[in-house]
């Protein structure tokens, strides 16, 4: 070991000597950390979606008894997407350009067929072809869901006025036609006034007994009408910015530009420097000299690591996020951190062997980290063959061990298996750096 | 000490590739001698030395050192790292190969090469970078030292002090070994020259069998 140690010594000095480099080295993948975040968090904005109205919708639209100001009722429901008024013409030319991802067409008739309470009324969608339309489908689905519970509650007391006067009696209009209504209320005074017989005696029990269940109709209704409620809770969980998943995403996109770069470099700069031939003929071996070069990547990616979940705990602290920063879990993501930052620096020192020469070595360990990165941030369920390419690799194995070690409840089957995949991956990767470091000589 | 080679070559080859670098070479580098290796580009002087260094595996044959044999080596390009001063250079080198004391050894280098500058090795000139080279390959007191055309960047000055180095290193039981394509240097310091052309070893005799050969025919 005491080679390996030589070489990470010296390897540490000359980084020390390298501001610049160390500088780049580490704000590089911080700033394509941010731009990640921008990225998802641009995913998360509101799209923008044209309202095309055909039916001229009037600014108040009255269902059973209850009266809808449009504009105030558009934006109580319009939460995950911003709605913009457009002419069917320009909706249509924008959604070619893309401008709005999608369009909602109040056709004519909407509102009579809203006030009829005969038939549902419908509402058009168009949406972009591509990536988003799914996700805008499910917002308009939401939106229009918010506007049916809207209309539910309308609905539901304008038949409840209905059993209303079933049950108590009075005056009531339906499509425009008054009409009075006698109520069971009535019948049953009226029965009080005849005489006597059997007969009424079964009428006034119906009467009596239909009175009670239509008591119940209020609650039966909304029940119906909502066999399941989503109620939103009021504490909340952690802020996106600092889940799990997230610090996870930091820590091992981090970890994959720093490990590669430095790793591919620092074997392939030995070449450079012509000092190959000088440590092989003497007591460092190939083996030691890449696992110098893993030693390395470990090293200064741990020290890294360990300052961004700092940071992120600092932040945690500082902003009293709910659950704080699981301070007790710094060791097991410090250990992640250093087997992860190993295991992505064997792949660097499998490109640095491959490449030969620092600047290329640099160039290709860039392009494989960021397809790298980005086929770790795709979900395996949406695209599977992306979770398998991106299994071959370290990151997504490091995400999955960083967002385990810090949240899970009971981590350490999730952490073993991946840490058996770094492990893996960083050996073999280890031993075709061996193979390939004998270019190195030539 | 026996009276056989401190450092020898058996039929010792090597190829990169399809490309034969080295032919089957025989070649015995005895105690108190300096051998010349001549011959033109890509004749295979640097790959032979490399392999006599133990800086690269021959495809065929083998190297003998003798026991307790030290061998220093410099190659052709300086081997250095650029972001380390001299100082820092000799040091990291003589722990690599277990030099005793090294920052004893490392100062005493660099005051025997005029090498006293802190400043990274890249920026030193072009003389200085050969002659840090040359101090790493005398790390340790080195039985042979085998030096990849040492005065190639060196200016007159330099030139001789460097051949003063390695005579006086012959003085004693050492051997020098060095690749040259300056015929002129030969009788300036060589008992012996071994002469390369396209991998293969041609000739292997005393300075004044080399010199009564036609020098024409080795370089054609």
């Amino acid at each position: 070991m005491r080679p390996v140690w030589l070489m990470l010594r010296k390897d540490l000095r000359v980084l020390r000597r390298s501001p610049v480099l160390l500088a780049v080295l580490v704000g590089y993948p911080i700033v394509i950390a941010l731009l990640v975040g921008l990225v998802a968090g641009y995913a998360n904005a509101k799209p923008r979606v044209a309202l095309v109205d055909e039916d001229g919708l009037p600014a108040v639209v009255t269902v059973g008894a209850e009266q809808f100001h449009v504009d105030r009722t558009i934006r109580r429901v319009s939460r995950d997407v911003t709605l913009v008024r457009l002419s069917p013409d320009e909706a249509a030319r924008e959604l070619r350009n893309g401008k709005i991802v999608a369009s909602v067409t109040v056709p004519a008739g909407f509102t009579a067929d809203l006030r009829g309470m005969v038939q549902s009324p419908r509402l058009e969608l168009r949406t972009t072809q591509g990536g988003l339309a799914p996700r805008v489908t499910q917002q308009v689905q939401a939106l229009v869901y918010s506007l049916n519970q809207q209309l539910q509650e309308a609905y539901i007391k304008a038949n409840l006025r209905y059993v209303d006067l079933i049950r108590h009696g009075g005056g009531g209009s339906f499509l425009g036609r008054n009409f009075d209504v006698l109520g069971l209320d009535g019948t049953a005074r009226l029965l009080d006034q005849l005489p006597p017989e059997p007969r009424l005696k079964r009428i006034k029990s119906f009467v009596r007994t239909a009175g009670l269940a239509l008591d119940q109709t209020d609650d039966a209704l909304r029940a119906t009408a909502n066999p399941i409620r989503l109620v939103r809770a009021p504490d909340r969980g952690r802020t996106w910015l600092l889940s799990a998943q997230i610090q996870g995403y930091a820590l091992g996109l981090t970890l994959s530009f720093l490990a590669l770069l430095l790793a591919a470099a620092t074997l392939a700069s030995e070449r450079d420097e012509n000092v190959i031939g000088r440590l092989v003929r003497g007591p460092v071996s190939l083996w030691q000299l890449v696992w110098g070069k893993v030693v390395l990547a470990g090293a200064v990616g741990g020290l890294l690591g360990l300052a961004i979940t700092l940071a992120f705990g600092a932040i945690a602290e500082v902003g009293n996020v709910e659950g704080g920063e699981p301070w007790g879990r710094l060791p097991l993501v410090l250990a992640g951190v250093l087997l992860a930052g190993a295991s992505l620096g064997a792949l660097g020192a499998l490109v640095g062997a491959l490449a030969r020469d620092t600047r290329t070595a640099s160039l290709v360990a860039l392009l494989l980290a960021l397809p790298m990165v980005f086929l770790g941030l795709v979900p395996s369920e949406v695209v599977p063959p992306a979770g398998w390419v991106s299994d071959a690799f370290p990151f997504a194995h490091a995400v999955r061990l960083f967002a385990s070690a810090l949240y899970d409840a009971s981590p350490w089957r999730t952490i073993s298996v991946q840490a058996a995949w770094l492990a893996g991956l960083g050996l073999a990767c280890t031993a075709l750096a061996r193979a390939a470091a004998r270019r190195l000589l030539l | 000490m026996s009276e056989g080679p401190l450092l020898a070559a058996r039929a010792v080859s090597r190829r990169f590739g399809d490309r034969v670098a080295l032919h089957p070479v025989d070649l015995e580098v005895r105690p108190g001698e300096v051998l010349a290796l001549v011959g033109p580009n890509g004749a295979g002087k640097s790959t032979l030395l490399a392999v006599l260094a133990g800086a690269l595996a021959p495809s065929g044959g083998r190297v003998e050192v003798r026991a307790g044999t030290a061998v220093g080596w410099a190659p052709q390009r300086p081997a250095h790292y650029g972001r380390l001063s001299a100082r820092e250079n000799l040091e990291f080198f003589a722990r690599v190969e277990k030099v005793p004391d090294p920052e004893q050894a490392a100062a005493r280098l660099l005051d025997e090469l005029g090498l006293a500058d802190d400043r990274p090795s890249a920026v030193l000139s072009v003389g200085n970078r050969q002659r840090l080279n040359l101090a790493i390959a005398l790390l340790g007191d080195p039985d042979v030292l085998l030096l990849d055309e040492p005065t190639a960047a060196l200016d007159p000055g330099e030139q001789r002090r460097l051949w003063e180095r390695a005579e006086r290193r012959a003085e004693g039981l050492s051997a020098v070994v060095f690749a040259t394509q300056r015929l002129e240097e030969l009788s300036r310091i060589a008992d012996r020259v071994a002469v390369l052309v396209d991998g293969a070893l041609v000739f292997d005799g005393s300075l004044a069998e080399h010199e009564a050969m036609p020098v024409e025919s080795l370089f054609a």
